[in-house]
Formats: structure tokens, sequence, C-alpha cells
């Protein structure tokens, strides 16, 4: 069979659709498939070259990147200009998340290292999707809700390790 | 530079040759993109209109389509529904007043030249007291100038009523269509138009887009809220004395309602000259005064209306307001007097909405900065 025509008639595998893909982000991972295919209509999927600037420290951050394909390397900027590397992300990571709420400025700068496509979520859908859809603006709100709060109990866990340290610190000092 | 001397002769007849060539091309370039454009202009004067009513239909109609929406219909259905639920709803309203419109238009039409007449003679007396303080303004002819405004806007209206009738067929089927695909499809052309901005400005792109059409859509419905609630007040204010025609005095002050500052003023002074007219200086015509200056304008718009419905971001300075109404008249006659103003308040809402996001942002700054090389 030609192999332009039998192509026509498969069907798409669920793995590859957008739908599927938003699923296995955690923030979306509450929602069922009928949630997920209204998601799939608000999000944008945009193409990124090598090397392309998605956003940089100071921008008006407005919402959420998860990458579908291709690698984000996450960084900022010291005193002196130079690149302080947080984290490479790759498939299924997403980045960006605390400014979807609440409008604030970006605080580290995001950067493709390759090739990559990106999923955008931005405040503007979600309160749209608030009026509209309540439930699912519901569901995103409480996955977002779910992940920040284990960043932020990781992030004060680290802080307790750290002033734990610094006191013993000061204390081997003392002695 | 090479000297022109150190050519020769063949040189210099190319050199001609191609300047000639050059000028040649730049002017057929010019002239045909001047008739593309004029072209453009000619195609697209008809459309202006139906479009401009579409959006604010649109505007006006999408809180009720999302509302049937959140029942889980599909967006389609939901704008059927509108548009059936709207029809009826202009069918009904049709069909209670349109006896009574068509009787009032005919008499209108044949009361119009009596009550221009009577302002004329109203203009006349005004200037002959106005002569006792100031004769320097003999040379003035007031009364001819007034005779030869109000014929001209008789015969418009007497030659017009065909038309325009024929127009507002032309507009009854465009501006349902547009406005079904401008509520269908709205989201999706401004998703698509938005699509096109490069990634580095696409979120923010995206924030303003939205930031503006919020907005937007908040003026257009407080604008046209107001105008029928101020409509629907002077129609009731003047129908309970004796004048006739309230219903269309009731009307045309809600749409001159829609300009500010000027709006109101013109809107009133049919119902004043006609009250003079008929009514005569008595109770009556002073409560006419009360309805159309106290009662609608100072008591409704200004204390109840505007603080609740228009925020003051889409305030226009006077000068603006008239500077818009003129470029407005300039562009499409009375009508673009009308839309003027609501059009520089949409371009003021726009480029407010941006410098606020300016503010409480910094914007990125190019491209080139940011970038790597390589």
């Amino acid at each position: 069979m030609n192999p332009l025509w039998s192509n026509i008639f498969r069907k798409k595998h669920d793995e590859e659709s957008l739908a599927f893909f938003l699923g296995s982000v955690p923030v979306f991972s509450e929602m069922n498939a009928r949630e997920l295919s209204y998601l799939e209509s608000r999000v944008h999927s945009r193409t990124y070259d090598s090397n392309e600037t998605v956003f940089s420290e100071g921008d008006p951050g407005s919402g959420i990147y998860m990458i579908r394909t291709g690698v984000v390397r996450i960084f900022s900027h010291d005193s002196k200009g130079r690149e302080i590397e947080y984290t490479t992300l790759g498939p299924g990571d997403f980045f960006g998340e605390t400014t979807l709420t609440a409008p604030a400025m970006r605080a580290a700068s995001a950067r493709t290292i390759e090739k990559a496509e990106l999923i955008g979520l931005f405040r503007a859908d979600l309160l749209d999707t608030v009026q509209k859809h309540p439930v699912v603006a519901n569901k995103i709100l409480i996955g977002l809700t779910r992940v920040m709060s284990e960043r932020l109990q990781a992030a004060g866990d680290e802080i307790r390790r750290l002033e734990k340290n610094i006191a013993e610190m000061l204390a081997t000092e003392a002695s | 530079m090479a000297d022109p001397r150190g050519l020769n002769r063949t040189q210099l007849l190319l050199l001609f040759l191609v300047l000639t060539a050059g000028i040649a091309t730049g002017l057929a370039i010019f002239t045909s993109a001047s008739r593309i454009t004029s072209l453009l202009q000619t195609a697209t004067t008809g459309i202006f209109l139906p479009v401009l009513l579409a959006l604010v239909t649109s505007f006006l109609l999408e809180p009720l389509v999302r509302y049937i929406e959140r029942t889980r219909l599909s967006r389609t259905a939901s704008i059927f529904l509108v548009f059936l639920l709207a029809s009826a709803g202009l069918y009904l309203l049709v069909r209670i007043l349109s006896p009574h419109w068509a009787e009032m238009w005919q008499s209108l039409r044949t009361d119009l030249p009596r009550y221009i007449a009577s302002g004329i003679t109203l203009l006349k007396h005004g200037q002959a007291k106005l002569l006792e303080f100031f004769p320097y303004i003999e040379g003035y002819d007031l009364s001819a100038r007034g005779r030869v405004l109000g014929e001209s806007i008789l015969t418009k209206i007497l030659s017009q009523t065909t038309g325009s009738a024929l127009r507002a067929g032309g507009l009854m089927v465009l501006v349902p269509l547009f406005t079904f695909f401008f509520l269908r499809d709205g989201q999706k052309i401004i998703r698509f138009s938005i699509g096109l901005v490069p990634n580095r400005y696409y979120e923010m792109a995206h924030d303003l887009s939205w930031l503006i059409s919020r907005q937007l859509s908040h003026f257009v419905r407080g604008r046209i809220l107001e105008a029928t609630i101020v409509g629907t007040v002077v129609w009731f204010g003047l129908s309970i004395t004796d004048i006739r025609y309230a219903p269309i005095l009731g009307v045309f002050a809600g749409v001159t309602n829609l300009v500010p500052y000027l709006g109101p003023i013109v809107g009133m002074i049919p119902g004043i000259l006609i009250a003079l007219v008929d009514l005569g200086l008595g109770g009556q015509f002073w409560w006419i005064v009360i309805v159309y200056l106290l009662i609608a304008q100072v008591i409704l718009d200004n204390f109840i209306l505007i603080p609740i419905l228009i925020s003051h971001v889409s305030n226009l300075h006077p000068l603006w307001v008239i500077l818009a109404i003129i470029m407005g008249g300039k562009l499409y006659g009375v009508l673009g007097m009308i839309i003027g103003v609501p059009v520089a308040s949409i371009v003021k809402i726009i480029i407010i909405e941006i410098r606020y996001y300016r503010r409480t942002f910094t914007l990125p700054t190019g491209v080139l900065e940011t970038e790597p090389p390589g």
C-alpha cells in the first residue's frame, strides 16, 4: 500500500496527543479525558529554535510553560553579568508556574538549549476558564497549589537544614 | 565618487537608461500602489458599518452566550439560542411599536417643515433682539443660514428614506451574520492573530490582548446600557406631557447620548423646539426642559449611571471629544460623529492598558540585547 494513503486512516496514538501529554504534567494530573481535551483547546503550543530566549529575568510573567520536546536551561545573572545555572529541564518538566495566578516579574531567565516545543498556559486563559468551566479551573488550581506546597515544604526543609548548619558552625567556632 | 568626465558615451547612455528605468519603475509602483489602496478603499467602504455594529452586538450578546454555555451546551448551540431569543424579543418589540411608528414617521414628515419654519422665526426674533444690543452683527444673516440648513436636512430626510431602508435591509442580513461569526470564532481569530507574534513577545501580547478586550467589552456594554436607560427615561418623561413624538425624541436622546458633552445638548434641541412650537412657554415646556437637563442628564447620567457603568479610565478631555467628532464627521458623516468619540475612547483604553502594563512591569528590552550570539 502507498504509505501516503496508509497514514491517513491510522488513528492518532493516545501517547502522541497533546491531551495525553498534558495529563502527564503533575499540575493537571487530576483531570479526566474530557477536561484535558478542553484544556487542549486553551493552551498554546509554540516551537522554539535552539538558543532562543523564552523569557528573561524581570520580564512580566503571566504563565506556566511545559516542555513537550527539547531542553530548557533556567539561569540568572550575578552582579558581574555572568550566568548562574539553576537547572536544566527536559520533556515533561514545567517552569514559570509561580506567575500563573499572581502577576509578578520572572525571577530567572529561561532559554532553550536545543530545538524545543513548549506548551504555555497563561493567566488570561485560566481566568477565562474560571468563568466558563469552574470545575476545570478548580482542578487546575488544586494541582497548582499541590505542586507549590510541595515546593514550599521542600524549601522550608532546606532553610531549616541550612539554619542548623549555620548554628553548628557558629557553635564550633565559639568553642 | 566617480568623475562624470571619466565616463565615456556608452557608459553615460547606460547610466541615463538605468536612471530612467529606475524612475519609471518607481512611478509605476507608486501609481499602482495608490490604485491598489484606492481599490481597497472602495472595496471596504460598505464593510465598516456592518462590522462595527456586529462587533458592538457581539460584545452585548457575549455575556448571555457565556451564561448559556455554562449549562454544558456547545458554543454554537448557545449562540443559536441567544439569536433565537434576541430575534424573538426584537420581533415582539417591532410588533408592538410598528403601527405606532409608521404613523408617527408619516406625520413627522409633514410636520417637520412647520417645525423648521417656526424655528427660523424664533431665530429671527432672537437676532432682532440681539441687534438691539450688538448692532455690528447686522451683516450676519442668521435666519437665512438657519433656513438653508433646515431645508437641506429636510430634503435629506425626505430623499434618503428609501435609500436608507435599502441600506438597513442590507445591514439586517450582514450584522447578524457577522455577529454570529464574531461570537463563535472571535476567540479563535484573536488567538490566531496573536499566534503570529514572535515567541519573545508572545506572552506579553497574549496578556495585553486579554486586558484590552476585557476593558473594551466593559466600555461598550456600559455605553450602550447608559444610552438605553437615558433614552427610556426621556421617552417616559416626555410622554407624561402632551408632546408628540416622545418615542422618537427618546431614541434620539439615547443615540446622541453616546457622544459625551455635545451629544446631550444636540439630543435635546429637537425636543425643546417641538415643545416650544406645539406647547408654547408654559408648565409643560419647563417640565420637558427639566426632564432633559435635570433628570436625564444631571441626576441619572452624572450621578447614577456614569459612576456605576463607566470607569473614569475612558474619560476623554473635551478637546479630544470635539476633535473626534469633527474627524469622524469628515470620514463618515453623521454616523461618524456618533461613533467617532467611542472609537477615540477605545484607542485611549488601549493606550492606557499598554502604559499600565509597562508601569507594572518593565518591558523586555529587545531581542538583541538578551540573546547570546549564536
